[in-house]
C-alpha cells in the first residue's frame, strides 16, 4: 500500500521535475540564441531572466481561450494535451537517472511510435484549426516526417545492434560498461540523429512546418491561450526529450561517475546537446520543403544505410 | 507537373511577409504560381491632393513623409523639383550635405533591406547583426539632422543645418566600422549554404524583361543591367564624385542581395569622398514664396531606385498639380513577371527583393461597383 502510493507521489514529482526541467532548457536555449545574435534575450524575471519561461506560461494561461467555429472542436482541444503527455511518456523511458523509469526490451521500438505520434498530433492539430496557414503548416509537418523518419529510425538502431539491446536503459549501461561512446563508434549516425531531430522539433534549418515568414505561425496559428501554453511546454518537453536521448544512445550513456549522481550527468550532457541545437538554430537560413525531403532521401538516407552497413559487417 | 485545376490564393492585404497592406491574389497549380493580380491602393492616402492644398514650404514636409525609409530621397526630389521652377541654384556646400544625408540614408536603407531579406529566408542571426550596425547609421543622422527618421535637413534653397568638423570625424569612424562588417557579411552571404539555396536561382528576371517592364533601381541593376540616375542625369554634386554603378548577372534574389551590399560599399566612399571635398560657405539662398507659372520635373536615384517628383505651378504660392511616382511602383509590374512559376515558399522571398515600399506607392483608389 504504502509503497504503491510512494511510487505515484514520486512519479509526480518526476514530472514536475521534467516540466521544471523544460522551462529551465527553454531560457538556455532563449539566452544562448541571444547571445550569439549579440542581443541580451530574458533578462528582467528573476536572475538573468531565468523565471521567464514560466511567467511566459502563467501569462498565456491568463489570456482569453478562443476556439474557431469552424474547427473540428473535440481534436482541436485535446492536441495540446496528446502533445505534452507524448514527451513525459518518452521521458520516463529514457534513463534521466541511470535507469528508465518504466523500462523494458524493446523500449527503442515504441520511443519511436511516440515520436511518430508527435508529428501525427501536430499534423492532426493543423488539419483540426479549419485554417489555411494551419493547414499548410500540418502538410508540410507530414510531409517532413517522411523525409526524417526513415534515417532517424536507422539512427536509433545502429547502437541496438551494437549493445545487442533494444532498450535504451541497456545501451546507455553498455556504453558505461566498456566506457565508450558511440559518437566516436558511430559519427555518422550521430549526425544524422542531431539532424533528424533538428527536423523533429521544427528548429531551423527545418522550421518549414511554422516558418513565420510564410505561413504567420504554421499548424500554431489558431490556437491561443491556455492550449497555446501547453503547445509551447510540449515543444521545451521535446527539447529536453531529444538532447537527453542523445546523451543516453550517443554521448556515452548516463550513468555514476565517481560521486556525481547519474542525474547531474544526464543534465550536462544534454545542455551540451542542447547548445550545438541553439548555435545550428542561429547560423542557418531555413530549407524550403521540397530541399528537405529530396535532401534527407538523398544525403542522409544513404548515409545511414552505409553506417549500419559498417557496423553490421565490419565494426 | 500539371495538375489541370487552379486554386486562388489571397495573399495579403494582411500577411506576415508584407509588411504593409497589399494584396495579391495567386493562382496556383499545384505548389506552383501560374498567375498573379496585383490589387494596389490601400494605403492611399490623397497626398498628391494634400499638396496642391498647401504652400510649397509646407509641402516640403508632407513630402517628407510620403515615406518612412526613403524621406530625405522625397525632399531631395521635391527641393530639386520645386527649385527648377525658377531655375535656383543653391550653394556648393548645401549640395554635399544633401549628398551626404542622401547617401546615408542608402546606407540604412539597404542594411534594413538586406536583413528583411535574411529574415524572410529564416537567416534570424543576419536579420539581428545588420540592423544592429543600421543603428550607428541612424544615430548618425540624428548627430547630423535631429532626427533619427524625418530629417527636416532640407529647405528650398538649401539646407538647415551644417556638418561640423567633430561630426564629420564621428562619421568617418563609424563609416570604417561600418565598412568592415558590410564586407564581412557579403563574405557570409556569399558562402552560406542554406542562404543561397533559397536565394540563388529564385525569381529570375531577364534583363529583356527587366527593361519592357520597366524595373527600377537596384532591380534593375541586378539584371546587368547598368542604370542609375546618379550617373544617368546627375543631379546635385554626382557627377564630380567618382563612382561605380554596381551590376550583377544573377538575375535572382540573390544578385539583388549582393547589389545592394555592394551599392553600401560604394556609399561609404561616396560619402569619404564627400567629407574631405566640401567646401566651407553658405548654406542656403533666399528662395521666394511664390512661383511664375512653370512645370518641372525632379529625377533622384532613392535608395529603391528611380524616383520621379513633377510640379506645375501658377504663380500662387501654392502648386496647381503635383505628382510623384515612387520606385515601388516602377517595380511592381517585373515582381508579379518574376513570381509567374514560383514556388509558394519563395513568394515572400521574391516579393521582399524588390524592397517594396507600398505607403510610397500608393496614388490611385479603384473601387469596384457592385
Amino acid at each position: 500500500m504504502f509503497e504503491t502510493i510512494f511510487e505515484i507521489i514520486s512519479l509526480i514529482g518526476f514530472i514536475v521535475f521534467i516540466i521544471l526541467i523544460a522551462f529551465f532548457y527553454e531560457w538556455i536555449d532563449r539566452k544562448f540564441y541571444a547571445r550569439i545574435q549579440n542581443r541580451y534575450g530574458p533578462l528582467y524575471t528573476g536572475p538573468s531572466g531565468i523565471l521567464q519561461p514560466i511567467a511566459d506560461f502563467i501569462k498565456l494561461l491568463l489570456k482569453e481561450d478562443i476556439i474557431p467555429e469552424a474547427s473540428e472542436k473535440r481534436i482541436f482541444s485535446l492536441i495540446p494535451i496528446i502533445y505534452v503527455l507524448l514527451p513525459i511518456l518518452a521521458l520516463l523511458i529514457i534513463p534521466i537517472n541511470g535507469k528508465g523509469i518504466i523500462s523494458f526490451e524493446g523500449d527503442l521500438i515504441f520511443l519511436m511510435f511516440l515520436s511518430a505520434m508527435i508529428t501525427l498530433s501536430v499534423f492532426l492539430a493543423g488539419w483540426s484549426s479549419a485554417c489555411n496557414f494551419s493547414r499548410i503548416g500540418g502538410v508540410r509537418a507530414a510531409l517532413q516526417m517522411l523525409s526524417y523518419e526513415i534515417p532517424f529510425g536507422l539512427s536509433l538502431i545502429g547502437p541496438a545492434i551494437v549493445a545487442n539491446s533494444l532498450c535504451i536503459t541497456k545501451i546507455s549501461e553498455w556504453q558505461i560498461a566498456n566506457s565508450t561512446a558511440f559518437i566516436f563508434l558511430q559519427p555518422i549516425g550521430f549526425a544524422v540523429i542531431m539532424i533528424s531531430l533538428l527536423a523533429e522539433l521544427e528548429l531551423i534549418p527545418f522550421d518549414v512546418p511554422e516558418a513565420e515568414t510564410e505561413i504567420v505561425a504554421g499548424w500554431t496559428t489558431e490556437y491561443g491561450g491556455g492550449r497555446y501554453a501547453l503547445i509551447r511546454l510540449g515543444k521545451d518537453l521535446e527539447l529536453v526529450m531529444a538532447s537527453m536521448l542523445i546523451s543516453s544512445l550517443y554521448l556515452g550513456g548516463i550513468g555514476q561517475i565517481f560521486f556525481i549522481p547519474p542525474i547531474v550527468i544526464a543534465i550536462i550532457k544534454s545542455i551540451i546537446v542542447l547548445l550545438v541545437m541553439s548555435l545550428i538554430r542561429a547560423l542557418f537560413a531555413r530549407y524550403r520543403i521540397d530541399q528537405v525531403i529530396s535532401g534527407m532521401w538523398k544525403y542522409l538516407f544513404p548515409l545511414m544505410i552505409l553506417q549500419i552497413i559498417i557496423v553490421q559487417f565490419i565494426g | 507537373m500539371r495538375y489541370g485545376t487552379t486554386i486562388k490564393v489571397p495573399f495579403g492585404p494582411q500577411h506576415p511577409a508584407l509588411k504593409e497592406p497589399e494584396c495579391f491574389l495567386f493562382e496556383v497549380e499545384g505548389d506552383f504560381v501560374v498567375n498573379v493580380k496585383p490589387r494596389i491602393g490601400y494605403i492611399h492616402r490623397g497626398i498628391e491632393k494634400a499638396f496642391e492644398n498647401n504652400t510649397y514650404m509646407h509641402d516640403l514636409y508632407l513630402a517628407e513623409r510620403i515615406c518612412g525609409i526613403c524621406s530625405h530621397a522625397h525632399t531631395v526630389a521635391f527641393t530639386q523639383t520645386v527649385e527648377g521652377l525658377v531655375s535656383l541654384e543653391i550653394p556648393q556646400r548645401a549640395q554635399y550635405i544633401r549628398l551626404i544625408m542622401a547617401e546615408l540614408e542608402r546606407l540604412h536603407s539597404h542594411s534594413l533591406w538586406v536583413g528583411i531579406a535574411a529574415h524572410e529566408a529564416g537567416f534570424d542571426t543576419m536579420f539581428m547583426y545588420l540592423w544592429r550596425d543600421r543603428e550607428m547609421i541612424m544615430d548618425l543622422m540624428e548627430e547630423i539632422s535631429g532626427n533619427r527618421v524625418l530629417h527636416a535637413i532640407n529647405t528650398i534653397g538649401g539646407v538647415r543645418r551644417d556638418i561640423n568638423d567633430e561630426q564629420a570625424n564621428k562619421i568617418r569612424k563609424y563609416l570604417d566600422k561600418f565598412e568592415e562588417n558590410i564586407k564581412n557579411y557579403i563574405k557570409v552571404l556569399e558562402t552560406e549554404n542554406t542562404f543561397l539555396k533559397r536565394t540563388v536561382g529564385v525569381g529570375i528576371l531577364k534583363p529583356s524583361d527587366a527593361i519592357a517592364l520597366c524595373a527600377v533601381g537596384p532591380t534593375l541593376r541586378a539584371s546587368g543591367i547598368k542604370n542609375d540616375v546618379r550617373k544617368d542625369d546627375p543631379y546635385l554634386l554626382y557627377d564630380e564624385i567618382p563612382f561605380e554603378v554596381i551590376t550583377h548577372d544573377g538575375c535572382d534574389v540573390f544578385a539583388r542581395t549582393i547589389v545592394r551590399c555592394e551599392e553600401m560599399l560604394e556609399s561609404i566612399k561616396i560619402i569619404r569622398y564627400a567629407l574631405d571635398h566640401m567646401p566651407k560657405g553658405e548654406l542656403k539662398v533666399k528662395a521666394p514664396r511664390t512661383f511664375p507659372p512653370n512645370e518641372s520635373i525632379g529625377r533622384v536615384e532613392a535608395p529603391r531606385g528611380e524616383l520621379i517628383h513633377y510640379t506645375k505651378s501658377n504663380g500662387t504660392s501654392k502648386p496647381e498639380r503635383y505628382k510623384v511616382r515612387s520606385p515601388t511602383l516602377g517595380n511592381l509590374a517585373s515582381v508579379c513577371k518574376t513570381l509567374i512559376g514560383a514556388h509558394i515558399a519563395d513568394i515572400p522571398m521574391i516579393l521582399a527583393g524588390i524592397d517594396p515600399c507600398f505607403s510610397c506607392m500608393d496614388r490611385i483608389l479603384i473601387k469596384k461597383r457592385s
